[in-house]
């Protein structure tokens, strides 16, 4: 199978070792992995905007740059949802069906295409969980709370495997942190107010590494732990998969 | 016209930070309530699936229901009117009220019970301008009308407001001892002020949750018994309802009598649910079939759903933005999810900020009882503000100018490597003012990286 | 509104009637509809969920609920019942047990106001959330239930379903005016604290023979 690596355009400019490590922990788990160069972003700010109509030729452009690969996986649900869902935009060519269809978020390629339960590692830490909406609620990567009260998902799996993990017990298991795109500057005081409530949170039930499958999330609640000059590491799951420690 | 958009009053909410969380708190609760009741029922997932194809399927046929429904009422002997907008309600609910009103050397009375449909047609204000005395007697809806505000929320009219502004607001209509603040006592206050008013009512007005098309009944789902009291000791009975409230069968409210009160409350049944299809004999029964918008809105094929909403209210308890900035930052009738998706029909205009008021989590989605796709029609609404200029101009020449870098690799690479570069020179000061620097104001910027990742690869990989 | 082409297209009679006679908004109100509505979409079908419909969960959850319930052997147990549990209130209207005050049609509010204990029949009930069917035909009169300030249902143990599929099934006609009542009134109004007896009946038993 021909597999691509999708970086999104933050991660490439902001956590590059989110990048790496997601590189890294394919090739570990058996993947030739080919990163086209001329990639650049999945259009999904400029979308969520209100502007999708002249995000066009963004999303021509990744359909141009993925669409050779079988796989097209990225460490990133929203970027994932974005193409999945909103690519229904521009001309549905073979090219655009395939690549809607090929693309992945890290976790669950790893579960559902590579069929791997376990990545045995040691991760001796007291790590929390940021479940970003895109993957759970819009790719239904997890159990969401508004269906069900068992708390269950992709990334809790392979967390749960990793040796002397423990796995902090929220109050809120899976509130939205408050970044959403724009959203972080335009409603600044109520994105701010979400973000300081999940690290309070994480803060209470004893947290030490915060990890999450979207690096979106992740930016904006570091910049609020650094703020806070908070206890916490923040580390992407695909740094922790990979056998980064904090 | 200038008026505060959303962004602007959340700010101003979020500056009592223990208020806000009080808010939040008390709003989560109900979430809770919420999710409490809904585990323990197996087919609970079914039961929002026949509720939205039911109503789908009911909207799919809205003229001819509402023709066998106003047969059937008229059967009954209801009288129905129709109502193409909120002047038209009004003035047919002010005729119905005078015309079977002859009252002397006093205002004629009226009681209502909760009907949002009468809030956003503005009716207390008409009817008290031509001589009529209205009472709203749902304990939240009475509380906001003292204090002379719109209800915060659908259901918890007064939800943004503490005991203690309850006490005062009490001391002030009802007498009730300068601050008192238990809600049994001030209830017990409202209960004694509120019963003189049922008995000396000449009409009571009602809302409708669901009419139905089949025997021409409707029915009322409350709590406290103000409905059926204000109703049951009046002449005249005026219900008012907007064209959505149709369902096809009797038997279709077994669906959403199990879906109701779960999601809006965490109750598994309101206390009252009223069935009425005939008047007593020498009394009164109208019905108000209003429009004010809605067949627009049934017109267009990406919002149409949102005619189905129930108006329970669970999407305002889980959204986590309408908990940390209250229902009145939405300056529309409806707020929350729900009243972003329904107000740009209304007016595009005055609402455009509020499509933009959500992180589009989705959470209001999965909590619908009647499956509206609430965060999909955000985002649609978004790109209708976006074509229809209505966004700020630095926004969409931001978002137009990322969206040529983002098509163009060796430009966006190159603008990539400045933004970082210039980030690593300029003083944390610079990048981190808070006057020109938003995300600044609560965060600290990311570090920025010598290398790119693709700069990496570059070195290392190829 | 008049285009130059509707003008020039429309035949004259069209016109001539269409400005002649404005539509009701019941016209126009139908009309939009019709226009604006999409291509049919199949009704679903409604099953008839199954559930626990014992008397001990109807009792579970009318109590959650801030109601009581009693078991009786046999209906004529409810004099005994009422004497014990409401033995210091003094106006009483009933049909069921002995009353004081006569409640029908024709009564008038200020007598209604009095009334502290109503004790009437209910027809089904049900387990999932505790709700009880009272037809106007055992109301005594449409006010009665919600003005008194205590309510008793008497409510026969065959009659209990476990949910509201099964009640709207057994429920065959609704008549003029129907109510299904779970508890005694209530609010969370004031800051979500729940206050039972807001406005209709403070307290809210049920007589399961």
């Amino acid at each position: 199978m021909k597999v691509a690596l999708f970086i999104p355009c933050y991660v490439d400019q902001f956590y590059p070792n989110v990048g790496v490590s997601t590189l890294q922990l394919l090739e570990k788990l058996g993947v030739e992995v080919v990163f086209p160069m001329k990639q650049t972003c999945c259009g999904q700010p400029m979308a969520n905007g209100g502007c999708e109509q002249d995000s066009k030729g963004v999303y021509e452009h990744f359909v141009e740059t993925f669409s050779e690969f079988d796989y097209v996986v990225t460490p990133s649900g929203s970027c994932t949802y974005h193409i999945k869902k909103h690519y229904d935009i521009i001309e549905q060519t073979p090219a655009v069906q395939k690549v809607r269809k090929s693309i992945y978020e890290l976790v669950d390629f790893i579960e559902n295409v590579l069929k791997i339960e376990e990545i045995p590692n040691s991760f001796p830490h007291k790590v929390g969980l940021h479940l970003s909406c895109h993957g759970q609620r819009g790719l239904r990567q997890a159990n969401a709370s508004e269906i069900t009260g068992v708390r269950d998902g992709q990334i809790s799996k392979l967390l749960r495997k990793l040796n002397g993990i423990e796995l902090t017990e929220l109050e809120r298991n899976d509130e939205c942190c408050g970044f959403g795109g724009m959203f972080c500057v335009t409603e600044e005081a109520v994105s701010a107010r979400m973000g300081q409530d999940r690290i309070a949170d994480h803060l209470r039930n004893g947290t030490k590494v915060l990890t999450g499958g979207d690096v979106s999330c992740l930016m904006h609640l570091e910049g609020i732990v650094k703020r806070q000059n908070a206890p916490i590491k923040v580390m992407h799951i695909a740094e922790i998969l990979n056998g980064n420690q904090p | 016209m200038n008026h505060p958009d959303h962004p602007e009053l959340a700010e101003a909410f979020n500056k009592d930070f223990e208020r806000t969380t009080w808010h939040d708190e008390t709003l989560w609760f109900v979430r809770q309530k919420r999710d409490k009741a809904v585990y323990p029922v197996p087919e609970f997932q079914d039961l929002r699936t026949l509720a939205s194809e039911i109503k789908d399927h009911t909207l799919s046929n809205l003229d001819n229901y509402l023709i066998e429904f106003e047969e059937n009422a008229t059967k009954n002997g209801v009288k129905v009117h129709w109502a193409a907008d909120a002047t038209e309600h009004n003035q047919i609910v002010m005729e119905i009220i005078k015309n079977s009103c002859k009252v002397e050397g006093r205002n004629a009375r009226l009681v209502k019970s909760k009907s949002m449909l009468t809030e956003e047609c503005h009716l207390n204000g008409f009817l008290e301008k031509n001589n009529i005395d209205v009472v709203d007697t749902d304990l939240g809806e009475r509380i906001v009308q003292f204090r002379n505000e719109p209800p915060s929320h659908i259901v918890l009219p007064a939800i943004h407001l503490k005991k203690e502004d309850v006490g005062e607001t009490f001391h002030k209509h009802l007498g009730t001892t300068k601050g008192e603040k238990d809600p049994q006592i001030l209830t017990e206050a409202a209960r004694q002020h509120l019963r003189g008013k049922f008995v000396a009512t000449d009409v009571a007005l009602t809302g409708i949750n669901f009419a139905i098309a089949e025997t021409g009944s409707f029915v009322v789902c409350t709590n406290e018994g103000n409905a059926d009291l204000g109703v049951n000791l009046a002449k005249v009975h005026i219900a008012c309802m907007g064209i959505e409230k149709i369902i096809p069968k009797l038997h279709h409210l077994s669906v959403y009598t199990r879906l109701l009160a779960r999601s809006a409350t965490g109750q598994p049944v309101t206390t009252y649910t009223s069935h009425f299809t005939k008047p007593v004999k020498g009394k009164e029964m109208h019905i108000v079939i209003v429009d004010n918008g809605r067949t627009q809105q049934l017109g267009r094929e990406d919002f149409r759903s949102s005619l189905k909403c129930i108006r329970c209210g669970a999407c305002m308890n889980t959204c986590p933005v309408y908990r940390r900035s209250g229902g009145h930052s939405y300056d529309f009738t409806v707020p929350g999810p729900i009243g972003a998706i329904l107000s740009p029909n209304i007016d595009l205009h005055k609402h455009k900020s509020l499509p933009f008021a959500s992180t589009l989590c989705g959470s209001c989605s999965d909590v619908c009882p009647v499956k509206i796709d609430i965060h999909v029609q955000l985002y649609k609404w978004r790109q209708i503000v976006g074509q229809a200029n209505e966004l700020p101009a630095a926004k969409k020449w931001a978002m137009k100018g990322m969206a040529k870098v983002l098509s163009m690799p060796k430009v966006y690479n190159l603008s990539g490597k400045l933004a970082r570069g210039a980030l690593r020179i300029l003083p944390h000061g610079l990048t981190h003012n808070q006057s020109m620097n938003p995300w600044a104001k609560a965060r600290e910027l990311p570090d920025a990286p010598k290398q790119s990742f693709k700069e990496w690869y570059e070195e290392n990989r190829k | 509104m008049f285009s130059c082409s509707k003008f020039h297209f429309e035949g004259g009679l069209g016109i001539y009637l269409s400005q002649k006679r404005k539509m009701t908004s019941r016209e126009k109100i139908l009309a939009s509809i019709a226009s604006n509505k999409p291509t049919l979409v199949t009704l679903p079908n409604v099953p008839i969920f199954e559930g626990d419909g014992s008397i001990e969960r109807f009792k579970t959850v009318l109590e959650g609920i801030g109601g009581t319930a009693v078991e009786l052997t046999t209906k004529a147990e409810c004099q005994e019942a009422i004497d014990k549990y409401y033995h210091d209130l003094v106006n009483v209207a009933s049909d069921i047990v002995k009353a004081n005050v006569a409640v029908n049609l024709d009564t008038t509010k200020e007598i209604l106001e009095q009334v502290d204990l109503a004790v009437i029949q209910g027809e089904i009930g049900v387990a999932e959330n505790g709700t009880v069917w009272v037809p106007e035909s055992n109301m005594l009169n449409r006010a009665l239930p919600f003005i008194t300030q205590h309510l008793v249902l008497v409510l026969d143990k065959n009659n209990i379903v476990a949910n509201m599929q099964q009640a709207y099934d057994k429920l065959e006609d609704i008549g003029n005016y129907g109510v299904f009542i779970a508890g005694p009134s209530k609010t969370a109004d004031i800051e979500q604290s729940l206050v039972i007896g807001a406005h209709g009946a403070r307290s809210m038993m049920v007589l399961i023979y």
